[in-house]
């Protein structure tokens, strides 16, 4: 291919495109498309990678077997642990706490946090994370939170929305609990100090999500999830919490009558394991954008890889609704160096449209998100309407510009800097021209079931976050996840603190490993595959081909 | 060699009866903290002066007390970042091409002066010190770094006794320097042994000038955060000296000379159970009572010995005005 | 609808390279970097933090978000003749090159213990808990280092004349990736310092709307809850019937 020549970010090619839609704008200003019918959104989202079919097989053992999950999940589920636990002394503990928190995104820090706030003293607190506290989604989320404090809004719309958004899967009880405890959370991070988007009159600026009827989120700038997540963490290093970082766990301990009582760790660095006690775990490990289900590339961090499906399931947890994946309409398309990375929803909620190659608005830009992704496939693959980039993907423009045009000069660079900086470091000025975007894997939509607590059917295991599954039904709207990660990180914190007052330590044991190695072996399930994965292999192809292990 | 003491500032008198005159100021760090009622009364009065006092846009630390060690190039890139400013303020157009820079506090005055003045006098170190900061436009040596008080001497008492509206009458004040404003003398904006530029300003305010030789002598100045009781008994005879010549309270402009005058003497009561405490003012809070600005803009608050019992006592302020404040 | 197998795989095929590590045989241009001085051939449009993984690393250390947010990557490095020291964020900055690069792991820093309710919203917080701000020379040398191009110097002398506003707004982006810390000759931690400062104005400069308060009130008197009893326990068929009726609220 002969070298292309660039203008403003973008090649030459891709420019003709662009002066459609910037010539195209002033029509679109007052434009916006309908939303879908019930019946139209049927039909589009049989394009969507969750109903397209060959995706997704049926578990052929566990808590859940014969329900039907993506493969790439199967394959963790159904695989041989780590370790067998022959090798490790489980009885002998490097540590003894009351409440072990396993993952130190937003929901594991909350968790932490209100456990130590409800009692547990903090050196009988302890949270592990895989790598670095702060390498998270939570650190990432951009659009906002959701939270219905305004007089027009109400805790039931925000139910009703959810629950809608949802497809009705959503459970009940545990969904109640969102939206009741959402202004409460509001008001714990401004008691801890987070810094939101205010009107001069001091109320929130409150901007509308993909799928809500009224505005309710609640932002930083677009940088939401970084203000709440380092405001936790500050308080967490303030308070002298403990934690242990690069150590993932990489099984629970049981006490042979299905009770969780510890974990084994594993440095990253050195290799060594470590077996803590606990009197109970709460599992917050995030999701699994990193298994790249269906091949699309994600916006999850690093380590965002179902290692707490594996954990919990393993003991006999059940999870519900895991086999629908969120996947986020607008995911960067171009330039290759952050193809898949996020876009956020919040710059619909300004006024950016999607938009074909052609210059047209060809959907409503606030669908659930579910709705928005498939459209967008639509118009690439089916329609053919797409643009395709010079590494062969195809996408369509977000026509960012208009946010400008919409809310005047310099709202994209007061409201936007995070996106704003992200395309300026590939030469591209988003407040000039549209960005290409396609959907990309966002979120684990279901996951361990729970009651409103954060409890799972395993007695001393609690889960909180995008681990849990329930409160999102088979479709999570946006703002809806930062907001579960602290109502039910919360919750869990306060209940297992509740629990521990009760509960003596039990015996570790790997009970449950090895009677899940039977099931598997009964199943016939013929495989070397190992879990959990604990990071995703991106080395490139030729160094993998020549390596070995001599030291 | 360029000595800024050889261009005397140029006169705002005569414009600013018409219409106001704006200077670029700097404030320093202390002014917007512990010394708020320096900044708050200067300000104000500059303003019934028809002076507006420009905060300079991206002001950093002045660079505090210039290093004595042989190689202090490092310690000059704050005070000269400071200049340069100055010269983005009026590419700004936000100077009125204006290049003297005001300054309140007496240890920035000196700071920042003696910056200017080293890389005037050694423009291979000025060469040094741009090619450092090379992402700020270069610093071409323009600026006139001033104190308050000069401004202040060059509208002239005449000027200034016309907007008394309550004169101090019967108050003795005792004007106290330190050395920043005066020493070393290449920079000073007075004689460093006999200064008398707050004379006229206090007399036009209707005070009774209380002049006394202890006004020179060291405050302590850093010592005091090594030796508090140390520079408690160089306060006391700062102190005494004054009340015995007649004081009713000293007038400074130095935050730090306030401090050790003012705060200080906690601890003289504490070794000299006989002493009896004497309000330290900012002469501009002196100035704004005159002026008839009232205590709002003095931040009385902030001073450690609290003058209010006293100026009430001497009918310059309300007896009200200080206790409902307090309340 | 179309194949939608086969466009599955259209488009998984496209982003091969992306979700399972680069195939040499993808690759058309290629450029030479050293890490650790070390030289690899690595394909041209890559970002430093694919090109290691293409040249065989396994990040551990320095990768966390992958996309501008956590601040794991922070990295220096060092163009081919050039004598200047550039700071980046590995996930973020496109190989170039000649270019000579470290990652910074990690960064040794000292957060203090405090509780912001009971701290006074004042600049003698920073001088409490972080006395050595008043050391700042103003070299600006961390706004030199700063990926994500704050003015760190600013926000710095914002703490210095307690100027909270003026410190959130001028710090608010920061990733607390560390490089500004380890550049500053003053050993001064401005993220550390930031972030207290923002903490300040979160709860004292920034007051919590009335609203929030209020709808916690109707909360807890139970205002909701006929609402809430009735759709926790609606059939799906009532709720797709409210969720089809309920009105947006109107935009103006
Ligand atoms: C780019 C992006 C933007 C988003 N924007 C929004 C938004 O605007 N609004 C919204 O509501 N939601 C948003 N979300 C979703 C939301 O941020 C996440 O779903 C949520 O923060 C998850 O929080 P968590 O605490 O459950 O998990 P995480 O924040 O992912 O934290 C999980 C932690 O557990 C650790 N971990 C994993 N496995 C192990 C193990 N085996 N042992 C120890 N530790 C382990 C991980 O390393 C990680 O640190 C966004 C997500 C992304 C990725
Ligand atoms: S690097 Fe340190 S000393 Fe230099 S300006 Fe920044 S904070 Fe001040
Ligand atoms: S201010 Fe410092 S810690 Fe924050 S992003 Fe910039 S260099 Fe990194
Ligand atoms: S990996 Fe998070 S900022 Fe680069």
């Amino acid at each position: 291919m002969p070298e292309l020549k660039y203008v403003d970010g973008y090649p030459e090619y891709m420019r003709e495109s662009i002066e459609v839609v910037n010539r195209t704008r002033g029509k679109r200003k007052d434009f916006v498309p309908d939303a879908m019918t019930a019946e139209e959104r049927e039909e589009v989202l049989k394009v969507h990678p969750d109903y397209a079919p060959g995706g997704k097989r049926e578990l052929a053992l566990g808590p859940n077997a014969g329900d039907p999950v993506p493969g790439p999940v199967a394959d963790l589920l159904e695989a041989y642990p780590l370790i067998d636990g022959k090798e490790i002394d489980l009885a002998r503990a490097d540590l003894e706490v009351d409440v072990m928190v396993v993952g130190g995104g937003l929901a594991g820090t909350a968790a932490a946090l209100c456990a130590h706030d409800s009692g547990v003293a903090k050196d009988k607190i302890l949270l592990v994370n895989k790598l670095r506290h702060g390498d998270c989604n939570s650190i990432m989320a951009e659009g906002g939170t959701q939270a219905a404090d305004r007089p027009f809004d109400s805790p039931d719309r925000h139910f009703l929305d959810t629950i809608g958004g949802g497809h009705y899967a959503n459970k009940p009880d545990v969904l109640r609990a969102l939206v009741e405890d959402a202004p409460t959370i509001m008001h714990w991070l401004e008691e801890l100090g987070a810094v939101f988007d205010k009107e001069d009159n001091g109320d929130y600026v409150e901007n509308w999500g993909g799928g809500t009827t009224a505005r309710r989120m609640h932002s930083c700038r677009d940088y939401t999830g970084l203000e709440e997540f380092r405001v936790l963490r500050d308080e967490f290093r303030a308070r002298g919490i403990p934690k242990l970082e690069h150590s993932p766990a990489i099984e629970l301990t049981t006490d042979g009558s299905g009770r969780v009582t510890g974990a084994v760790l594993y440095n990253l660095e050195t290799g060594e394991y470590r077996v803590v006690g606990s009197k109970v775990v709460i599992l917050a490990t995030g999701g699994f954008g990193r298994l790249h289900i269906r091949g699309f590339p994600t916006t999850n961090h690093y380590g965002a890889t179902a290692d707490g499906l594996v954990l919990a399931s393993r003991a006999g947890a059940k999870l519900r609704d895991a086999d629908t994946v969120q996947y986020h309409p607008t995911g960067a398309a171009y330039p290759v160096q952050i193809v898949g990375f996020l876009l956020t929803e919040k710059l619909r909620g300004a006024g950016a449209q999607p938009v074909n190659r052609e210059g047209e608005a060809f959907v409503f830009p606030l669908e659930p998100r579910d709705v928005e992704a498939s459209s967008l496939i639509r118009e690439c693959y089916v329609r053919d309407n797409g643009i395709t980039t010079p590494s062969g993907l195809r996408g369509v423009w977000l026509d960012t510009p208009l946010i400008d045009v919409k809310n005047g000069a310099g709202y994209i660079d007061r409201q936007f800097p995070a996106m704003k900086r992200m395309y300026a470091r590939f030469d591209i000025d988003m407040r000039k021209d549209p960005v290409l975007v396609f959907p990309t894997l966002h979120y684990q939509n279901g996951g361990v079931e729970t009651d409103p607590d954060g409890r799972t059917n395993v007695e001393g295991l609690w889960v909180a976050g995008e681990v849990s599954g329930g409160v999102h039904g088979k479709n999570r709207l946006m703002g809806n996840s930062t907001l579960d990660t602290m109502v039910f990180g919360r919750r869990a914190g306060i209940s297992a603190a509740q629990a521990v007052a009760s509960a003596g330590a039990g015996e570790r044991t790997f009970q449950h490993v090895t009677s899940y190695v039977r099931t598997l072996e009964e199943a016939g399930v013929a495989t070397d595959r190992r879990a959990p994965m604990l990071l995703p292999e991106y080395r490139g192809k030729a160094a993998l081909a020549r390596m070995i292990d001599v030291l | 060699m360029t000595s800024e003491n050889t261009n005397s500032p140029r006169a705002v008198g005569e414009a600013s009866r018409s219409k106001k005159t704006r200077l670029p100021y700097y404030p320093g760090c202390t002014l917007k903290t512990t010394a708020k009622n320096l900044e708050d009364s200067a300000l104000a009065t500059a303003e019934a002066l028809g002076i507006e006092l420009v905060e300079l846009p991206r002001w950093n630390c002045c660079g505090v007390v210039t290093s004595l060690t042989d190689d202090d190039l490092m310690h000059h890139v704050a005070p000269i970042r400071n200049l340069i400013r100055v010269q983005e303020m009026n590419a700004a157009g936000l100077a009125d091409g204006e290049t003297r820079l005001v300054t309140l506090c007496s240890m920035c005055f000196n700071t920042l002066k003696r910056s200017n003045a080293r890389v005037r006098e050694r423009p291979e170190d000025l060469t040094s010190l741009n090619d450092f900061m090379y992402l700020e436009e270069d610093y071409d040596g323009s600026v006139e770094v001033v104190h308050f008080l000069e401004i202040l001497a060059d509208l002239g008492a005449e000027e200034i006794g016309r907007r008394v509206k309550t004169p101090l009458t019967g108050l003795g004040v005792a004007p106290y320097y330190g050395c920043t404003l005066l020493r070393p003398k290449e920079i000073g904006i007075d004689d460093p042994e006999r200064p008398t530029i707050q004379n006229d300003i206090l007399q036009a305010l209707g005070a009774e000038l209380i002049d006394n030789p202890y006004k020179t002598v060291c405050c302590g100045s850093y010592q005091t955060v090594q030796d508090k009781h140390a520079v408690a008994e160089l306060a006391h005879g700062i102190l005494t000296h004054a009340r015995a010549a007649g004081a009713d309270v000293l007038t400074t402009f130095c935050p730090l000379c306030a401090f050790n005058l003012d705060n200080r003497q906690r601890e003289i009561v504490e070794r000299h159970p006989d002493f009896e405490t004497i309000p330290v003012l900012y002469a501009t809070q002196l100035m704004a009572l005159a002026f008839g600005l009232g205590p709002e803009s003095c931040r009385f608050d902030l001073n450690f010995v609290d003058p209010r019992p006293m100026l009430s006592s001497k009918g310059i302020m309300k007896e009200e005005a200080w206790a409902t404040r307090q309340a | 609808m179309g194949n939608q197998t086969g466009m599955m795989e259209r488009i998984s095929e496209s982003t091969r390279s992306l979700t399972t590590g680069v195939d040499t045989k993808d690759v058309e241009h290629w450029v030479m970097i050293y890490i650790m001085g070390r030289g690899y051939r690595v394909p041209a449009d890559l970002t430093i933090m694919t090109a290691m993984e293409f040249a065989g690393y396994r990040l551990i250390r320095s990768c966390g978000c992958r996309q501008g947010f956590c601040g794991a990557c922070a990295t220096i490095f060092r163009r081919e003749g050039e004598y200047k020291l550039e700071s980046a964020l590995a996930c973020q900055t496109r190989v170039e090159d000649g270019m000579s690069l470290v990652q910074i792991p990690f960064s040794p820093a000292d957060a203090a213990s405090y509780d912001i309710a009971s701290e006074a919203y004042a600049y003698s917080v920073f001088s409490k808990h972080y006395p050595e701000v008043a050391r700042c020379v103003s070299c600006n040398t961390c706004t030199k280092a700063c990926p994500q191009d704050l003015e760190v110097m600013d926000y710095v002398q914002s703490a210095i004349k307690g100027d909270f506003g003026g410190l959130t707004e001028q710090s608010f982006d920061c990733i607390q990736c560390g490089l500004c810390a380890i550049r500053c000759p003053a050993e001064i931690v401005q993220y550390n310092v930031a972030q207290l400062g923002r903490r300040m104005y979160g709860r004292y400069g920034s007051p919590e709307p009335a609203h929030l308060k209020a709808r916690i009130a109707e909360i807890e008197e139970g205002k909701f809850d006929e609402a809430l009893d009735r759709l926790a326990g609606a059939s799906t068929e009532e709720l797709e019937k409210l969720y089809a009726a309920s009105e947006r609220e109107s935009d103006g």
